[in-house]
């Protein structure tokens, strides 16, 4: 019945007319997208800013995850853990303060991710605040940013989704303002697990926005995390630089989980070091002996709030955040009713302007006083137009990219804009001298921020992935 | 979305009906002489999916997702087309994964290669190259359009049921681990529990079990599913059955009585003593329609009858054929049982020991379908369909197959 090389095709490669009719079936994502230019890589692969070809040219952030290899040989090896979380949770997931998926693309034993695309980045505002504008923040920017924040926080936990990894660089906004938390790269629900989280992934939350229980070597861990963390951002959005920014202890050879000192001693010399009223499990925490050989610290948060939040209730807020136990940590949703939120100036999110307007229209007597409503959504509503942050720089790509040109044939001859060089490998602004560590540099990022923010003050951009400072988080699977 | 099935795309992209599920086997249909052949391979490939399973470690809702994933794949994609057993291996794959359970891509290729080569599957293509595997789960992914989260039964069941005593069928069954906290219930009014003895309770999760075995899955939710094994286990297991007898008497007697909650009823069973609860009641609070439920377990038991005809141990040269079970490894105890297997000892499969070789050959004369004879018409149909294809460019040679190969060689 079967000639002979259709018997053999059966035997050796039975999936051959199933691919062959799926990659005939494939639309290609150059075919649907414009790759307008190359934004920020990490461990997981490259994000590209790119416009949907055809009438509607929407801007989306495609992130592409980095394609495995077998010495030179782009092979299949299996999809991630964490690429198929971040896929799972994204199909699933839908509010307005979390960073939308459009569509993912599998193609070429590549993996592309469409997400809506976002102007700016808490990182991003940061690094304007402290390095153009040089002023603070403005609080009512700075209310609107945390409000909006944990509102996407109150629907993920709501969903039972950890994020693992708030930080500065991973919460975006939109150029009409709407904070989008982004990268769920971390991120996995919590609902019914059949393993501990504990073994997955061993170390969770970029070292200085780490909750102490984790660092203390927690093996169990809850909502709690991401709300430490919220307050490591809030208190950086206050003082333009990391509050807790210490140096994390790396893994041994053996991959065991090293006791995270100094960053525990950052954390200790503003809340004080902790004691077993406040925190009565912190006894039974795997690191409490270490813990316990540190000098003592009393808490002078009071005394750090003082020039930067100015405002008792923002104080309380902070505080709360910043419980060590985590059964007494604010809950998102309980931030989000918080004090803080409800005294002048109100944050901007779905707050209603309200303007008065006498109906001549409607000859009803009880008609009266009508009021039209407006919605007002954005962060920067009332931030004066030459303040607002610039937008994202993205430039050409080295990288093998998907962005068609190859890379020797496009050289660097875009003009290196001061400031407007923002979001490149991760690399995150530091007012601290550390003149000693040299600039740092990847393909990818044309400039460091060392020399974008010349006349600035000393800076230093470092780069995840490489030696000295970094806040690379591991990403055990 | 891990307590929101309404938002979910479980519910919103792969409830389907059975129009769908007959138009996805169409093209099938004209290589098979007998279109039950796929009721019966519904059955066998999620039994091989639950023994690799099983081989792999996997608690019961891993099993259940990769199943689902198998049974999604095959919503869009033809059995003469591709070959089930690698499909099978990426589904588990892909299910530990998804749900945080992964299994390194070595140890899945290494017990699925050893698995299929034994008999009765007797598959000897399987690839050693981890990136075959890798390259299945791939286009898998694509054709499960990325929607990796599976809402299943059992947590419904776990949900609504309260437990009799804290044995280990919770934690064996696998479906609640470390719960760090509870979400709300998707449907009803949320409150309210069943107090069941365990061994119902085993008896309801082994009817959920067998819901894998059909389509059931694909076409209602899964808390209608968890509610009708309810329902049958509450008509088929004898003690509850009497149970609700007792109850009903004096119910009918007694009708303005207000209706106990289960909640109240549990706290005054603690002794020896078991207060009867009201069972009807609870159904009608759970705020489904129970018209539905009854459609639901009509098709279930529908199922059981057609089962009846499908073996799975004739070829067994173990000595004790009827102590283990034809839909399931049974090794695990007895959560992992079906109804099915409970059943088996007492019907069509009492007396028949081991008679030798021929034995299969015989099963199947007595119209017995056994995993031999649907691997011969599974490997029927492909050849048959690669033979049309090859036919259909003309000039009798497979010119409509070169040219997809040459697609698929250049596209790499």
């Amino acid at each position: 019945m079967l000639d002979e090389r259709s018997h053999t095709l059966l035997q050796t490669d039975p999936m051959k007319i199933y691919r062959a009719k799926r990659d005939a079936a494939h639309l290609a994502v150059t075919s649907k997208y414009a790759i307008l230019g190359f934004i920020s890589s990490g461990t997981y692969g490259r994000v590209y800013k790119a416009q949907s070809v055809g009438s509607d040219s929407v801007m989306y952030a495609i992130k592409k995850f980095k394609p495995d290899k077998e010495g030179d040989v782009v092979t299949y090896t299996g999809i991630s853990q964490s690429a198929i979380r971040e896929i799972a949770l994204n199909r699933e997931i839908s509010h307005e303060n979390v960073v939308s998926l459009k569509e993912v693309i599998l193609e070429d034993k590549s993996i592309y991710m469409v997400f809506d695309y976002a102007e700016h980045d808490f990182l991003q505002v940061i690094h304007h605040y402290s390095q153009t504008l040089r002023i603070q923040i403005q609080s009512q920017v700075l209310k609107s940013l945390i409000y909006q924040l944990l509102n996407g926080l109150v629907y993920l936990h709501s969903t039972h989704i950890l994020h693992r990894d708030l930080k500065p660089a991973n919460i975006l906004i939109t150029a009409s303002g709407v904070v989008k938390i982004g990268d769920l790269g971390l991120a996995r629900l919590i609902y019914q697990p059949l393993q501990p989280l504990f073994a997955g992934d061993k170390i969770v939350v970029t070292i200085w926005y780490r909750a102490p229980e984790l660092l203390m070597g927690a093996k169990h861990y809850n909502k709690a995390i991401d709300c430490w963390a919220v307050g490591c951002v809030f208190a950086e959005l206050a003082s333009l630089r990391p509050i807790f920014k210490g140096e994390e202890a790396k893994l041994d050879s053996k991959k065991n989980v090293p006791f995270q000192r100094d960053q525990l001693l950052k954390i200790f010399e503003v809340l004080g070091t902790p004691d077993d009223k406040e925190w009565p499990g912190v006894r039974d925490m795997l690191e409490y002996q270490n813990m316990k050989r540190l000098d003592p610290y009393q808490n002078r948060l009071a005394e750090w709030c003082q020039s930067r939040i100015r405002s008792q209730q923002g104080h309380e807020l902070l505080r709360q955040l910043f419980a060590y136990d985590p059964d007494k940590r604010l809950m998102a949703k309980e931030a989000l009713m918080h004090r803080w939120f409800q005294e002048d100036p109100r944050p901007t999110w779905k707050s209603v302007a309200i303007t008065p307007f006498i109906s001549l229209l409607l000859c009803d007597a009880n008609a009266g006083l009508i009021y039209t409503y407006t919605t007002v959504d954005s962060v920067f509503q009332y931030v004066p137009t030459h303040q607002l942050p610039p937008q994202r720089r993205i430039t050409q790509d080295e990288a093998p990219s998907m962005m068609g040109v190859p890379a020797p044939t496009q050289p660097q001859t875009q003009p290196q804009v001061p400031a407007a060089h923002i979001h490149v490998q991760g690399q995150h602004l530091s007012q601290q001298s550390q003149a000693n560590l040299s600039q740092q540099s990847k393909p990818g990022s044309t400039t460091s921020f060392a020399s974008v923010s010349a006349g600035v003050g000393p800076t230093q951009g470092y780069t995840t992935g490489q030696g000295g400072t970094s806040r690379k988080k591991a990403r055990i699977a | 979305m891990a307590t929101d099935f309404w938002a979910s795309s479980h519910y919103k992209r792969w409830i389907v009906d059975r129009v769908t599920l007959r138009e996805a086997r169409a093209d099938d249909l004209q290589y098979v002489d007998d279109p039950e052949y796929f009721t019966y391979f519904s059955v066998f490939f999620a039994n091989v999916i639950t023994k690799l399973g099983k081989k792999l470690g996997f608690r019961q809702r891993v099993i259940a997702t990769a199943i689902v994933f198998f049974r999604r794949f095959y919503l869009k994609n033809l059995y003469c087309e591709t070959e089930p057993f690698i499909v099978i291996a990426a589904c588990c794959y892909l299910a530990g994964k998804a749900e945080e359970s992964p299994m390194h891509i070595k140890n899945v290729v290494a017990e699925a290669r050893l698995f299929f080569s034994q008999q009765p599957y007797g598959v000897k293509s399987f690839p050693s190259d981890n990136s075959k595997l890798a390259e299945m789960e791939f286009y898998l992914v694509a054709d499960l359009e990325c929607d990796l989260t599976i809402f299943h039964p059992y947590r419904t069941l776990m949900a609504l049921c309260e437990k009799e005593s804290s044995g280990d069928l919770m934690t064996e069954a696998g479906e609640v681990g470390v719960c760090t906290d509870d979400g709300p219930r998707y449907w009803g009014t949320g409150e309210g529990q069943l107090e069941l003895p365990d061994e119902a309770l085993q008896l309801a999760w082994s009817i959920i079990n067998d819901t894998y075995r059909s389509d059931l899955c694909l076409l209602y939710p899964p808390h209608l599913l968890a509610i009708t094994a309810l329902y049958l286990t509450l008509v088929l297991h004898g003690p509850t059955g009497d149970l609700i007898q007792q109850k009903s008497l004096p119910a009918s007697s007694d009708s303005n009585s207000p209706r106990r909650s289960s909640r109240q009823a549990s706290t005054s069973s603690l002794g020896s003593k078991r207060t009867p609860q009201d069972y009807i009641g609870f159904f009608a609070g759970l705020n489904v329609s129970m018209p539905l439920i009854a459609t639901i377990a009509q098709e279930m038991i529908a199922l059981y009858s057609i089962w009846e005809r499908y073996r799975e141990d004739v070829d067994s040269t173990t000595t004790q054929p009827l102590a283990g079970s034809p839909y399931s490894a049974t090794t695990q105890g007895s959560s992992k049982r079906t109804l099915s297997d409970s059943r088996s000892g007492s019907h069509s499969r009492v007396g028949t020991p081991v008679e030798g070789m021929d034995e299969p050959r015989k099963a199947e004369e007595a119209g017995v379908i056994t995993p031999a004879l649907l691997l011969r018409v599974l490997t029927r149909m492909r050849e048959t369909r690669l033979s049309d294809l090859v036919a259909h460019s003309g000039t009798g040679r497979p010119v409509a197959i070169n040219k997809m190969l040459e697609r698929t060689q250049a596209a790499g």
